[in-house]
C-alpha cells in the first residue's frame, strides 16, 4: 500500500472516531446542556476496558500489569468498554444531575477526571500506570486472516460502519421526542419540569448515551492504534472536542461532523508539520493547545452558534401592542 | 502513634492554610460574579512562576518577590475581568458559555505557562533550616511563614468584609447584584476589586503551595483545583467564612488520612468529601441563598 494511501486511510479512521466522540458530546452538551468537562475520561475508560478485555493474561515477558486480560474478541470487548464508560457516566450523573446548578456538574466532572487520572497513574495494577497498555491485538485480524499491510483499509470500513450507525442514531435522537425534551431542558429546566418532564431522568439518559458514544470511540481507537496511556487523554483532548463542536455548530449533528473534520483532523494534521524548536520539544504542542483555547473563546465571542447553527423551531409572533388605547386617547 | 498524629495534624494545618487562601479567593469571586472560574488553578500556577521569575530572574529579595507576584496576580485578575469576562457577561451569554470560556482560558493559560517556563521542575530558594519544636509539633520556618501568611490574609479578608464600605458592598452584591445596584453600589467597581482580591489570594496560595511542596512544574495548580473546589463546596459556595471552614476540614482530613491509608490517596479523600457533601448537603456547611 503506498504511504499516501496509508496516511489518508489513517486520517479517515481518526475522522470517524472523532465524529462519534463529537456526536456524543453534542448529545450531552449540545442537546441536553450537560457540562461534562472530562468527556475524554469516558473515552479513555471505554478504551482501557476494551483493551484489557482483548489482551491475554499479563505475562512476565511483556512487563505490563493490568486487570482482566480476558483475551476476548473485539465485539465483546467493545461492549465491556462501552458498559464501563456508561456505568461511570451514570455514577457521575447520580451525584451531579440531581437538582444542582450546571456549574456543580462541571465541578464534579472536573474532579472525577482528576481522580480517575490519578488512580490510573498511581495504581499501576489497573492499566499499567503512566506507561499505559500496548500491544492490543487488532480486531478481526486473526479471525478473518487479514493482511497486515491492508489492514487500515478494513478498519476504515469497520469504523465507518460504526460512524454510520451511531450517526443515524444521533440524528434520530435529536428529532425524537427525547431530543425535543432534552432541548427544552437545556433552554429552561424549570419550564420543562413544569410541563411534567422528569428532567433528572432525561438528563441521565443523555449523560449515559453520550458516555456510550465516548466509550465506543475509545474502543475503536485502541483497536486501531493498539495502545493507550494517560498522556492521550488530558484536559486538552476534551477542549479539542468542545472547540470542534462549538466551531461546527452546537446542537447540530451536521455541525458536529464538520467540526470533527475541521479541528481534530485538519487542524491537528496541519500543525503537526510545524518545525520543532530545538531543545524545546514541548513548545509546539503548547502553542497548538493555546491556539485551540483561544479559538474556543473567539468562537464563543464572534459566532457562538458555530458555522452550521442549530435550526430552531419558529413560532408565529403574537402581537401584544394595545391598539385600542391609542384610539381611545384620540 | 501520638507523634504520628501530631505530625499529620501539623501537615494538616499547613495544607489547610494553603487551601484557605485559595478557597477564600475563589469563593469571594464566585459570590460576587455568580459563576465559577475554571482557570483558577492556573492562577495559582502563574503566581508561583511570577514569584520565581522575580526572585531568580531579576534577583529580587524572596519576600519582596512574593508580595509583588501576589500584586501582579491581582492586577491580572482585574485585567482578565475587564477585557475578557466582563464583555462576555455584558453580552448576556448564558452561564454555560461563560463556564466554557473560563475552561478554554485554563487550557490557554496552562499552555502559555508551559511555553514560557518549560516543563522542568523549578524551586523557590528557601533558606535551609532546622525545624522548631512546639510541644508535639515540628514546624520549619517556611511552614510557620505559610501559616502566618494565611492567618494574616484571613484576618484581612474578615476586616475587609465587616469593617469597610467596599467589603460590605461585596457582601451585598453576593446576596443580590440587582438589589446592590439599585441601592447605589457601583457594581463594576466592586467586581473589579473582587477580581483584584481573588487574583492576589490565588497568587499567594500558589506561592505558599510551592513553598510547601518545594519543587513545581506547570500543571501543579490545575491538579490542585478540585481540592479547592472540595473546600469551597464543603464550606458553602459563595461564603468566605465557609471556605475557611471547608479548607480547615479538607486540609486536616487529607493529611490525617495518611495515617490510615497510603498517602498517594489523600486527594481521593478530598474527592470523597466533595461527593458526600453534594449528596447529603449540597449547600455546604454555611448555606447561601441562590448559589445551589
Amino acid at each position: 500500500m503506498p504511504p499516501i494511501v496509508y496516511y489518508l486511510t489513517t486520517l479517515i479512521v481518526f475522522f470517524f472516531i472523532f465524529a462519534i466522540s463529537t456526536w456524543g458530546l453534542n448529545l450531552q452538551f449540545g442537546t441536553a446542556g450537560i457540562l461534562n468537562f472530562t468527556y475524554i475520561t469516558f473515552f479513555a475508560i471505554g478504551g482501557y476496558f476494551s483493551g484489557v478485555s482483548m489482551l491475554g493474561r499479563p505475562d512476565a515477558l511483556s512487563h505490563m500489569r493490568y486487570i482482566m486480560g480476558l483475551g476476548l474478541p473485539f465485539p465483546i470487548a467493545l461492549l465491556i468498554g462501552t458498559v464501563a464508560s456508561c456505568v461511570l457516566g451514570a455514577l457521575v450523573g447520580l451525584v451531579a444531575l440531581r437538582r444542582l446548578r450546571s456549574d456543580y456538574l462541571a465541578i464534579v466532572t472536573v474532579s472525577v477526571g482528576a481522580i480517575v487520572y490519578d488512580l490510573v497513574n498511581v495504581n499501576t495494577e489497573l492499566f499499567n500506570g503512566a506507561d499505559g497498555i500496548a500491544g492490543v491485538p487488532y480486531p478481526f485480524q486473526k479471525a478473518l486472516g487479514l493482511d497486515p499491510n491492508t489492514y487500515t483499509l478494513f478498519y476504515v470500513l469497520l469504523a465507518g460502519l460504526f460512524a454510520l450507525v451511531l450517526g443515524i442514531v444521533a440524528f434520530r435522537i435529536y428529532n425524537a421526542p427525547l431530543g425535543r425534551t432534552l432541548r427544552a431542558i437545556r433552554e429552561d429546566r424549570d419550564v420543562a419540569a413544569a410541563f411534567g418532564k422528569n428532567t433528572y431522568l432525561f438528563q441521565m439518559v443523555a449523560m449515559v448515551v453520550g458516555c456510550a458514544y465516548a466509550g465506543i470511540a475509545g474502543a475503536l481507537l485502541i483497536g486501531f492504534i493498539s495502545a493507550l496511556n494517560p498522556g492521550g487523554w488530558t484536559a486538552g483532548e476534551t477542549f479539542l472536542l468542545y472547540a470542534a463542536l462549538l466551531l461546527g455548530g452546537r446542537g447540530n449533528n451536521w455541525g458536529a461532523l464538520l467540526g470533527a473534520f475541521l479541528l481534530p483532523v485538519l487542524f491537528q494534521e496541519a500543525t503537526r508539520y510545524l518545525p520543532q524548536v530545538p531543545g524545546h520539544p514541548e513548545l509546539i504542542p503548547a502553542v497548538r493547545n493555546m491556539l485551540v483555547g483561544a479559538l474556543l473563546i473567539a468562537i464563543l465571542w464572534f459566532r457562538p452558534e458555530g458555522i452550521m447553527p442549530e435550526r430552531k423551531a419558529r413560532f408565529p409572533r403574537v402581537d401584544f401592542t394595545p391598539r385600542r388605547e391609542a384610539a381611545a386617547v384620540d | 502513634m501520638l507523634n504520628v498524629m501530631a505530625l499529620s495534624l501539623g501537615f494538616g494545618l499547613i495544607t489547610a492554610s494553603v487551601l484557605a487562601l485559595a478557597a477564600v479567593g475563589l469563593s469571594l469571586q464566585f459570590g460576587v460574579t455568580n459563576y465559577i472560574n475554571f482557570a483558577y488553578g492556573e492562577f495559582l500556577t502563574l503566581g508561583a512562576y511570577f514569584a520565581w521569575t522575580l526572585s531568580h530572574g531579576l534577583g529580587l529579595n524572596l519576600w519582596l518577590s512574593v508580595g509583588l507576584a501576589a500584586l501582579l496576580m491581582g492586577l491580572f485578575g482585574v485585567l482578565l475581568n475587564r477585557f475578557l469576562l466582563k464583555p462576555f457577561t455584558q453580552k448576556g451569554v448564558p452561564l454555560h458559555f461563560l463556564l466554557v470560556v473560563t475552561f478554554g482560558l485554563s487550557l490557554f493559560l496552562s499552555n502559555l505557562i508551559l511555553a514560557i517556563w518549560g516543563p522542568n521542575f523549578k524551586t523557590l530558594d528557601l533558606p535551609r533550616e532546622t525545624p522548631h519544636r512546639f510541644g508535639l509539633f515540628l514546624f520549619t520556618n517556611s511552614q510557620l511563614t505559610i501559616i502566618a501568611i494565611a492567618a494574616v490574609a484571613m484576618l484581612g479578608v474578615h476586616l475587609l468584609l465587616t469593617r469597610t464600605e467596599i467589603g460590605k458592598a461585596m457582601r451585598a452584591m453576593s446576596d443580590s447584584t440587582d438589589l446592590a445596584q439599585v441601592s447605589g453600589i457601583d457594581t463594576n467597581r466592586i467586581t473589579s476589586f473582587t477580581w483584584l482580591v481573588s487574583g492576589a489570594l490565588a497568587g499567594l496560595a500558589g506561592i505558599v503551595l510551592v513553598m510547601n511542596i518545594n519543587s513545581f512544574q506547570p500543571s501543579f495548580g490545575g491538579e490542585f483545583l478540585f481540592v479547592i473546589f472540595a473546600a469551597v463546596i464543603l464550606g458553602g459556595v459563595g461564603s468566605p467564612y465557609g471556605a475557611m471552614l471547608g479548607a480547615l476540614v479538607i486540609g486536616l482530613a487529607t493529611e490525617m488520612s495518611a495515617i490510615f491509608v497510603n498517602s498517594a490517596y489523600k486527594n481521593d479523600v478530598a474527592f470523597a468529601l466533595l461527593i458526600l457533601t453534594l449528596l447529603l448537603r449540597p449547600s455546604g456547611i454555611i448555606r447561601m441563598a441562590g448559589k445551589v
